[in-house]
């Protein structure tokens, strides 16, 4: 067969890839509580055994307020700037927008001992959600410049100037012509936000004051091996989850694209 | 009595220390179909997105139907503006493009959509509203970009070299069509174009500019005929310049001879001649006022037209001569001798 072992390699990868978020469902409805093979029962014990946990769902609703907050922060911070980076020029641009991409590739752990010591020290205004949200809000930041940034730069400058033209105000004219048509960047760009702070553990770890988030809450829940297989469940909904949003971004983008004729380059699943 | 329907006033424009636009004065008058014409950089689009309002000029006043505008964005000014990429937005169909600017009007929907028809009709898209403008082709987005700036009937139409990305026999066809269209509606249409042919095939007056400034205003013919400067002979068709002599009210003009050119100082200048105003003499031809003779140097063949490029004997430069293929007349070779005839009363005097 031609190129036999590259798609034996190919195999291997996607194996490798996908095979332990495969595992996560199988233990999930496994009746029990030891994670090996092989397996026993069908059970949804575990699924049950999620809704009755308080400390869960104060986490959950602590993970998602965070994610929320942090999602709508990220992409209207990231949409100022990516309009400015791209439709205008000032002084300093090429400095200013490397700088505030740089949380891209400064450590998660520098990040968070620095705005401890800043939200505690420096502050004094001690921790809570709103100390994550900042930091989440700086770190996803990056993550939805880049995707507007593609947005943006699809877009003619002269559209608005159009609209402006036909008698629109300057604000109307982004309502009516710019923001529908970066829309499709803009969804996206709120989803990343969201699955990177819903899922983001070390900042949350160090900001966290007395509510935890729910990767700190399930680190917290690794202690005690009988609540394991509860884990294991919790995991399976994330990734439900996280299909069903991409799936949405995905489908919304490609209307977008197909609305406005463009070229379709790929997205982002 | 009514004023020019805009009125620019020593309007300048200069990015830090780029002087854009010198200090401009300019009348366009009502109905008018007028070009702003000059290479690129020359501070043409500069002068029309000022008047459109997208630029703020560094000094003077710019009238519009008699009113100051400074500090009137462009929303509230009575000019539409025809973008060079059209700007068409491309989330909404052909019929919610058109009639995009009657947003904020107070008419009745079906008002809008008969107003949507008709200004479809004016630009030959009759039904076509319901359609999506990216199936469109480069000609058909034009219109729709046409249609959607003529249906809030502004006083002036600023048109921002609206043919430059169409092909050439569609660029042709919708010259003309853009001149019945403004002759139709009786609006002032600006034109920005690098086009020399198209400035005059369209235009009633036409500004050359250079270097962020207007070096000639006329008509098309007074500017083909009588360009003022050689810059703008250069720029308009093609021109032969040859060096002159002048002496006691005549030119001695290398390889043509000696012409009566009253009203000129003695020293030496330059003058002018169109390739079309020489001709290559055949056998049997009428004999014209001057004859000059010369070796055909180049020979290009254009189809309906062949253009020589002739060395006088005495002259350093070859002149290039336009003559049209007709029934029967042979095309000269290179190396050919040529008798040229040459009437002095097409001479251009250039003393700049």
């Amino acid at each position: 067969m031609k190129g036999g072992g590259l798609r034996l390699y190919a195999l291997i990868y996607l194996l490798f890839l996908y095979a332990p978020i495969i595992l996560l469902p199988l233990f999930a409805f496994n009746s029990s509580s030891i994670i090996a093979f092989p397996l026993q029962g069908f059970t949804t014990e575990w699924f049950a055994e999620l809704t009755g946990v308080e400390a869960l769902h104060g986490a959950l609703k602590n993970s998602l307020f965070v994610a929320v907050i942090t999602a709508v922060f990220s992409t209207c911070l990231g949409m100022f700037a990516a309009r400015a980076g791209v439709m205008h020029q000032f002084p300093g641009k090429g400095p200013i927008m490397g700088l505030i991409m740089l949380p891209l590739v400064l450590p998660e752990v520098i990040v968070a001992v620095s705005l401890l010591v800043v939200a505690i020290n420096v502050l004094g205004i001690g921790l809570s959600l709103w100390t994550i949200i900042a930091a989440h809000t700086l770190i996803c930041m990056p993550f939805s410049i880049a995707i507007l940034n593609s947005a943006f730069q699809n877009l003619d400058a002269s559209l608005e100037e159009a609209a402006v033209d036909l008698g629109e105000s300057r604000w109307s004219s982004f309502r009516l012509v710019t923001l529908p048509l970066v829309m499709p960047g803009i969804i996206a760009s709120t989803l990343i936000a969201f699955t990177i702070s819903l899922d983001e553990f070390i900042i949350a770890f160090f900001l966290t004051g007395g509510e935890p988030t729910l990767p700190v809450y399930i680190w917290s829940l690794l202690r005690f091996p009988q609540r394991v297989p509860v884990v294991m469940a919790l995991g399976t909904l994330l990734v439900a989850v996280s299909i069903l949003l991409l799936t949405i971004a995905e489908f919304y983008r490609r209307r977008g694209v197909r609305r406005s004729g463009q070229q379709d380059h790929g997205g982002f699943l | 009595m009514s004023g020019p329907i805009i009125s620019l006033t020593g309007v300048t424009k200069h990015y830090g220390s780029f002087q854009a636009l010198q200090p401009t004065d300019l009348d366009i008058q009502s109905g008018e179909f007028f070009s702003l014409l000059g290479p690129s950089g020359c501070g043409k689009t500069t002068l029309l997105r000022t008047i459109a309002g997208f630029e703020t000029p560094s000094g003077g006043v710019v009238r519009i139907d008699g009113a100051d505008m400074a500090g009137v964005p462009p929303n509230r000014r009575p000019t539409n503006l025809v973008f060079q990429s059209y700007a068409i937005f491309p989330h909404l169909s052909v019929a919610e493009n058109v009639g995009f600017g009657l947003r904020r009007s107070t008419q009745s929907k079906a008002e809008k959509a008969a107003a949507v028809e008709e200004a479809l009709g004016m630009v030959g898209l009759e039904g076509y509203g319901p359609r999506p403008t990216h199936a469109m082709s480069g000609g058909q987005r034009q219109r729709v970009a046409l249609a959607r700036a003529l249906i809030l009937k502004p006083k002036v139409l600023l048109l921002d070299e609206p043919l430059s990305a169409l092909d050439k026999k569609l660029r042709e066809q919708m010259q003309g069509e853009l001149r019945r269209l403004q002759r139709q509606v009786g609006i002032t249409f600006i034109l920005v174009t690098h086009d020399q042919e198209e400035a005059l095939i369209m235009s009633d007056r036409i500004a050359v500019m250079f270097e962020g400034q207007i070096a000639q205003l006329a008509t098309p013919e007074a500017l083909y005929r009588q360009p003022d400067t050689r810059q703008v002979a250069d720029f308009i068709g093609v021109m032969n310049f040859l060096p002159a002599q002048f002496v006691d009210g005549s030119a001695e003009i290398a390889g043509l001879g000696r012409v009566d050119l009253p009203d000129n100082e003695d020293g030496s200048g330059v003058v002018g001649l169109r390739p079309e105003t020489l001709q290559v003499l055949y056998d049997g031809a009428d004999a014209p006022a001057r004859i000059a003779e010369g070796d055909v140097v180049e020979v290009t063949y254009y189809g309906d037209m062949t253009y020589y490029d002739v060395r006088f004997d005495g002259a350093d430069k070859p002149v290039t001569i336009s003559m049209k293929n007709l029934a029967g007349r042979a095309v000269l070779e290179r190396g050919a001798r040529a008798r040229v005839g040459w009437d002095p009363r097409a001479l251009v005097v250039f003393r700049d």
